[in-house]
């Protein structure tokens, strides 16, 4: 027999024969749901799964890269390739946005599908799926805690900072180190708490993999002296990755660092075309809410609880305004001081 | 000494939210009870993962999914199907009898 937390006020007990030890936990859906911001019958509508709508969106969105790797084939011969190469990185950027729906299965009703999907979006944006899942997890787990919250971008002390993010430099740094520590057989004390013992291999594999397939076109473009790659995709990816880190900062940075789900996450209010790259993710709060509700379903799920969520109506530059203006006043006025 | 498992009711099927996962508390512990295509399951109710409702999750034929992280498992006999749900979960025997649902508990 042992006890349960529920809502953290209320405990309940129950034999549980050879099960393990579980904790309830209080998920923001449970906590929307017993507040009745949101009824079930609501929340299963919100939940509905369809591949319909994800196909469209995804046509549109190769028709939208395949345009903007035009331009870059258009401008081969002229400065404009750098701005051509800088439009086309953001698009390829955010196909962050894309694996990120899939590693919640909510993109396509069919589950495979979101494996596959996400995988590609992975290989492109150089985030292995399966370990990017489980980072995630743990996001949604323990958002905005200091610690540990294997994703949390801590708030700049200073304008230097700042900008340093912004550049990517560090991001890449990370990233680039971890998929190596990964492909070496490494997994840091934090990832063995997310990843379960039985998956820590496949997690190395998955790096491996991935290191041998960017090998494969390092090899390939050498020998065959086909360049393309590197203009259409590596060097945009690197030209756009600013961008992602822009709107990354957005999600959480400046709001505070405290388990609330109403306090912690920012749901940003843009216009269609970034919606339409970022799949909806700007309604991130909505997101965090109800990570189940698919992409398409979170504008029905803004108008339900927009009135217990945190919303910049400014969108992206409202967020950047907030967070340089909280940098301004000093760390005692921030939010992220831990 | 332990007790035989015996046949107890649980809840009407009329009470049961057609094709979808209802929650029920029998006695202290909660329970997940789910309308498939193929027949009504129960499990318990709580995410051998993290300790999730699965009741607030998504369910799609066989298939109930953890509203916190996405994890699976297949309702007719427990197994898990999607990380990060690894272990199967604890379901029970479960009849219709006169409309109502009961479990061998
Ligand atoms: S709590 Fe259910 S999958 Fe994590």
């Amino acid at each position: 027999m042992y006890a349960v937390r529920v809502n953290c006020t209320r405990e309940i007990e129950f034999h549980q024969n050879c099960e393990h030890k579980m904790q309830a936990v209080v998920t923001p859906l449970t906590q929307a749901l017993s507040e009745g911001n949101l009824t079930r019958e609501e929340l299963r509508e919100l939940m509905e799964r369809s591949n319909g709508p994800a196909l469209k969106w995804l046509a549109a969105w190769v028709a939208v890269a395949l345009t903007t790797s035009s331009l870059v084939v258009f401008a081969w011969n002229s400065w404009l390739i750098w701005p051509t190469m800088f439009l086309h990185g953001i698009v390829i950027v955010h196909h962050f946005s894309l694996q990120h729906e899939c590693v919640h299965y909510s993109v396509f009703r069919t589950r495979w599908l979101n494996k596959l999907v996400g995988t590609i979006c992975g290989y492109i944006i150089v985030l292995p799926n399966r370990f990017f899942r489980y980072e995630h997890c743990d996001h949604h787990t323990y958002t905005q805690l200091h610690g540990k919250d294997p994703e949390l971008i801590p708030m700049p002390k200073n304008i230097t900072e700042y900008l340093l993010f912004l550049s990517s430099i560090p991001f890449w740094y990370a990233r680039v180190n971890e998929l190596l520590r990964h492909t070496l057989g490494h997994l840091n004390d934090q990832e063995k708490r997310f990843i379960p013992a039985v998956e820590q291999s496949s997690i190395i594999r998955e790096a491996r993999l991935m290191v041998m397939f960017y090998l494969a076109v390092v090899l390939l473009m050498y020998t065959t002296g086909l360049w393309a790659p590197l203009w259409l995709w590596i060097i945009p990816l690197i030209l756009g990755e600013p961008v992602m880190r822009f709107i990354r900062m957005t999600e959480h940075v400046g709001r505070p660092t405290v388990a609330q789900r109403q306090e912690n996450t920012r749901t940003n209010l843009v216009s269609w075309p970034w919606r339409f790259l970022c799949w909806n993710m700007n309604f991130h709060a909505e997101h965090h809410y109800a990570s189940s509700v698919p992409f398409h379903a979170l504008p029905d799920l803004h108008e339900k609880i927009k009135k217990h969520i945190y919303i910049e109506p400014a969108g992206y530059l409202g967020a950047h305004r907030d967070i340089l203006a909280q940098l301004r006043k000093g760390p005692s006025s921030t939010y992220a001081k831990g | 000494m332990q007790r035989d498992k015996q046949w107890r009711n649980l809840i009407a099927v009329s009470d049961l939210r057609k094709n979808w996962v209802t929650r029920v508390d029998f006695g202290n512990r909660p329970l997940a009870v789910y309308d498939a295509p193929s027949g009504v399951y129960v499990s318990l109710a709580l995410c051998n993962h993290g300790g999730a409702d699965l009741c607030d999750g998504y369910f799609d034929e066989h298939l109930i999914e953890c509203p916190l992280h996405q994890g699976a498992f297949d309702v007719r006999d427990g197994r898990a199907i999607d990380t990060p749900a690894t272990r199967p979960m604890k379901t029970f025997p479960a009849r219709i009898i006169d409309g109502c649902v009961q479990i061998k508990i």
